[in-house]
């Protein structure tokens, strides 16, 4: 996926300005920055549920504003930061919802359904709990859910807004563990937004640094955490540790 | 625990048809004129007998009206709850129904000639009542308490026009007065025809509609990330609802609460699974609106109160009691 010059506002107010990027295939890119960089804007023009006023975003060559939607959604799936569902739908039901964009009129390929459907649900661990409702189900639970029901979409590019804000800790090492493992086994191209700096260096191979609506840096974790690159993003003077051989961020 | 809630469903309905089904019997022989029920069967079937014939051309199209009336109203409710994310909204309530019944009342009292195409100019009335509360509820996403208010502001300003319109009309006053008064005791077989098509037409939709109703139950971004196009699917829906309540309340008047009760009992029953709740709804809206305008026969005898007063008065306080319980989920 590649992003050309996009221009983005709110009315007057300018959100994001002149971005250009490119999200390299089959590896884990995050994007990183301060609260009201941009980054949450930037994932919904790239996902388009908002429109650019300038600038393109090509998608294997096309631009994505001339792919239907239903064909969008079968070359990237998305997992939203905020998720809401009926409390007496069960989880396989929900997880089945990511298969609409494979029917179409008198188009149903039960079979075909089922088999992703399972294996998305094997993937992410919760076949065990494919009856259940997603009332009963625990913050962790619910997120590896939403994150099945992109998988069941069969894409090969997922984009992850924020996928692990609402969780206690030791979820969000589950969740970024899950997400690590669809990348490397499944060779996905994956996009997140994420908050926490220091997952975001454990966990990417690419890392992009916003700031006013703008791209500060693009690289590998290494280039990007520095004490110059982070005090630019963040305002914050952010010690920058190496132990062993990883970075870590002092973030206090 | 999967197969005790399917269990529970079936049971739900199998209750219903036979309470519909049984109440049908009884208010079809209650009034001034009584049959025993096999001279209504051999009256109705085998050989001509005048009281029969009298319930037959009488009573039997009112049965009927309330019936298609509730089941189209109760669907209508349920699909306006789909799409504005709102268990509150009922066409009554937020305006839609207003807006078919002054269009109505404007062609029953000034173009009597144009009567047999009353319900296209109700669905028109509807429509632009729809236009109005959506568009000026909407405000980065539908709020649950923005569209009450606004609802019920547009509701006001049509119920006004309506009733005084209603009273110019001189000379064609009960016609208009039927549908302001929301009165269904004077109806024929020609309103019977006159509503059924249209409503088993939208009830047929929503049917079709009721997988796409669900979906709707999740954030509008992430139905978008699964192929659907969010907006048009909501205009779709509305459209049906709008058909279904601007028909009936082209014929029966405007009847509040109807679409408000029974979808929320529908959903204590057989869930929030919109292939259940859609059929339940129109049974058991069929049951409600039937069993109100029964009781209005029955309940000041030899006087009539019509069903949509009935339902105003004890779906005033099931809305209360609704509103405060969601003070606490949508939190305003």
């Amino acid at each position: 996926m590649e992003v050309r010059e996009l221009d983005f506002s709110y009315g007057k107010i300018k959100v994001l300005n002149q971005i250009s990027l490119q999200i390299p295939k089959g590896k884990i890119t995050t994007l990183i920055g301060a609260n009201g960089c941009g980054k949450s804007t930037l994932f919904h023009v790239m996902t388009k549920n908002l429109r650019a006023q300038h600038g393109k975003i090509f998608l294997d060559g096309k631009n994505i504003n001339e792919i239907p939607l239903k064909q969008f959604a079968k070359e990237v799936s998305i997992v939203h930061q905020y998720n809401v569902s009926p409390n007496d739908l069960t989880v396989k039901k929900l997880i089945g919802y990511g298969r609409i964009a494979h029917r179409g009129f008198g188009k149903k390929d039960k079979e075909q359904d089922e088999k992703f459907i399972h294996w998305a649900m094997e993937v992410t661990g919760i076949t065990e709990l494919k009856d259940r409702q997603i009332s009963d189900l625990s913050g962790g639970q619910r997120q590896r859910v939403w994150i099945a029901m992109a998988l069941a979409q069969n894409t090969k590019i997922l984009f992850l807004d924020e996928p692990t804000t609402y969780l206690d800790i030791r979820y969000q090492i589950e969740i970024l563990k899950l997400v690590k493992r669809l990348n490397s086994e499944l060779g996905m191209t994956m996009l997140v937004v994420l908050h926490d700096i220091n997952q975001a260096i454990q966990y990417s191979d690419e890392i992009i640094a916003m700031k006013d609506g703008k791209i500060i840096a693009q690289g590998s974790p290494r280039d990007i955490a520095t004490e110059k690159i982070l005090k630019t993003v963040y305002d914050v003077d952010l010690r920058v540790e190496n132990v062993n051989g990883n970075i870590f961020v002092l973030t206090i | 625990m999967v197969i005790k809630m399917k269990k529970r469903k079936i049971s739900a309905f199998f209750i219903l048809t036979i309470l519909l089904l049984g109440l049908f019997i009884v208010s079809v022989n209650l009034g001034s004129i009584k049959v025993t029920y096999g001279e209504l069967f051999r009256g109705l079937f085998i050989e001509y007998n005048e009281k029969v014939a009298t319930i037959y051309d009488l009573r039997f199209p009112r049965i009927i009206i309330a019936m298609v009336t509730g089941a189209g109203l109760a669907v209508s409710g349920v699909l306006f709850q789909a799409v504005l994310k709102n268990p509150l909204a009922d066409p009554g309530i937020i305006g839609i129904s207003a807006g078919s019944a002054f269009v109505s009342v404007l062609i029953v009292a000034f173009f009597p000639m144009w009567y047999f195409f009353t319900p296209l100019f109700s669905f028109l009335g509807g429509i632009l009542a729809c236009l109005l509360v959506y568009s000026l509820s909407w405000k980065a996403g539908f709020s649950p308490l923005r569209i009450i208010l606004v609802g019920v502001a547009i509701n006001a300003v049509f119920t006004g026009l309506m009733e005084s319109f209603g009273s110019m009309s001189g000379q064609n006053y009960s016609g208009a007065a039927a549908i302001v008064n929301a009165n269904i005791s004077m109806k024929t077989w020609k309103d019977v025809r006159l509503l059924s098509g249209y409503v088993t037409l939208g009830l047929i939709l929503a049917i079709f509609a009721a997988t796409r109703c669900n979906l709707l139950a999740l954030e509008d971004k992430t139905i978008r990330s699964l192929g659907v196009n969010v907006n048009a699917l909501r205009a779709a829906i509305s459209i049906i609802a709008v058909l279904l309540a601007s028909i009936t309340t082209a014929v029966a008047g405007s009847i509040s609460f109807i679409g408000l009760i029974v979808p929320h009992i529908g959903r204590l029953m057989v869930g929030s699974d919109h292939k259940f709740l859609i059929p339940f709804s129109m049974l058991f809206g069929a049951f409600t609106m039937l069993l109100a305008d029964t009781v209005g026969r029955l309940i000041a005898y030899p006087y009539e109160i019509s069903a949509a007063i009935i339902m105003s008065v004890i779906g005033g306080p099931f809305f209360i009691v609704l509103l405060k319980r969601s003070d606490r989920t949508y939190g305003g």
